[in-house]
């Protein structure tokens, strides 16, 4: 049990000095990389904390998606591995101004967890009892799984719309650039993507199918199917642009709009919202969660793409003719 | 056997710790990129130890995601090298 506890204590200390570090990074690439880093690290907390659907999730979307994300959007800033900011002389005041905030605030920050600490020094179960006890009506024999697609659905509803939100919103930006040049893609990187496409796809089927009894489900399973989506644009796979029309735009809403039919049919059937019928109750978790995953797959990996489809689609126009070239 | 499994961990985490030096100092970015995959690597080792120290499954679900997916974040790092080869200015780097 000691070695437990040094290695949570080295993988706390590691934790803040990264994050300290990579927030006071001026160079931005450096801080990206430490931010990939933060990620793994932070998988491994979660995995200590005894929360591994947290960590399932964090290792999908921190390994595959944000790195991915950051590293595109840092080549958007232009000539960007070499960009800095600038730094000023500081005042008398503002040199002051941090060891004060810092003397100050972090201390009596400490005092008042250790005093609520104090408090509940028992750990509580929390719901988790409950959880169990209508683990048999959930639909589904995990608890995580049951407080998110049932007890709790009406929260999962809102977060495919708060990802939905967010694509219309960088949709409504400007219009998706290409990320790379289409040339001269080398012939390791194709097969790479040949070997790991495959994979990806079954072990996101796997860990959506999991979901029923053990840490897995839509979420994660989409973070992994958007990262493979990712390796197969890196290669130069491109959307047929006949798909870029009102399929993609199905595809992105099928998730948020399933979810809100069956909301409006059980607030119908039943006069409570997202109360599903106790015989359904299964096989409507497995359709939610199996349109979530395409819905989240796409909206992610369309996030990372930026930008909306070219509007009119017979004629790419010349900045993206580079992300439409490669079918000519 | 479970000491040994997390020692053996703890003695892994010590070498990620190490290893951040890498991503501070560089100096190129390809060695601050190849540091962070070689943590990935180091991480799915330390997974796989602490699961079977714990007995869980989905300990080693998380491992099989992470050798899977951090190779994406690499493949961005090499094709987003392509777009600006030009400016592959990269020895002044690291010296702040």
């Amino acid at each position: 049990m000691e070695l437990a506890l040094i290695f949570d204590l080295i993988l706390l200390i590691t934790l803040i000095a990264l994050a300290w570090l990579l927030l006071a990074s001026s160079d931005i690439f450096r801080a990206v990389v430490l931010f990939i880093a933060f990620g793994l690290l932070l998988a491994l907390a979660w995995v200590r904390l005894g929360a591994p659907d947290v960590a399932l999730a964090e290792a999908a979307i921190g390994a595959g998606i944000t790195g991915a994300l950051l590293l595109v959007g840092l080549g958007r800033l232009g000539s960007a591995e070499h960009y800095r900011g600038t730094r000023t002389r500081l005042t008398f005041l503002q040199r002051l101004s941090a060891p004060v905030l810092i003397g100050v605030m972090i201390p009596s920050i400490s005092l008042i967890l250790l005093l609520e600490l104090s408090l509940h020094a028992s750990a509580t179960p929390g719901q988790q009892g409950l959880v169990n006890v209508l683990l048999d009506v959930s639909g589904t024999n995990h608890g995580v799984t049951a407080v998110l697609m049932n007890f709790r659905a009406w929260d999962t509803l809102l977060e495919k719309g708060v990802l939905l939100l967010a694509l219309i919103s960088i949709w409504s930006l400007d219009q998706a650039r290409p990320l790379f040049r289409q040339n001269d893609i080398s012939p390791q990187l194709t097969g790479l993507a040949r070997l790991l496409l495959p994979i990806m796809i079954i072990v996101a089927g796997f860990v959506l199918w999991q979901g029923d009894h053990a840490p897995g489900g839509a979420f994660q399973s989409g973070a992994i199917l958007s990262a493979g989506i990712l390796l197969a644009i890196l290669v130069g796979y491109t959307l047929p642009t006949r798909r870029q029309g009102l399929s993609l735009r199905l595809l992105l809403a099928v998730g948020f709009s399933v979810f809100l039919l069956v909301a409006a049919a059980t607030l119908l059937s039943s006069d409570y919202l997202l109360k599903y019928p106790d015989s359904l109750a299964g096989s409507l978790i497995l359709l939610l969660e199996l349109v979530a995953t395409a819905s989240i797959a796409a909206l992610l990996a369309a996030a990372v793409v930026g930008g909306h489809p070219p509007d009119d689609l017979s004629k790419p126009v010349d900045r993206s003719s580079a992300v439409n070239g490669g079918q000519t | 056997m479970t000491e040994l499994y997390l020692g053996l961990a703890l003695i892994l985490l010590l070498t990620i710790a190490i290893g951040l030096v890498r991503i501070l100092r560089g100096p190129t970015a390809t060695d601050r990129m190849l540091a962070a995959q070689l943590f990935g690597t180091t991480a799915v080792a330390i997974l796989l130890l602490l699961g079977q120290a714990a007995g869980n499954s989905a300990i080693w679900d998380v491992a099989l995601i992470f050798a899977l997916l951090t190779a994406v974040a690499a493949v961005t790092f090499v094709r987003r090298k392509d777009i600006d080869s030009t400016t592959e200015t990269e020895e002044h780097d690291g010296t702040d």
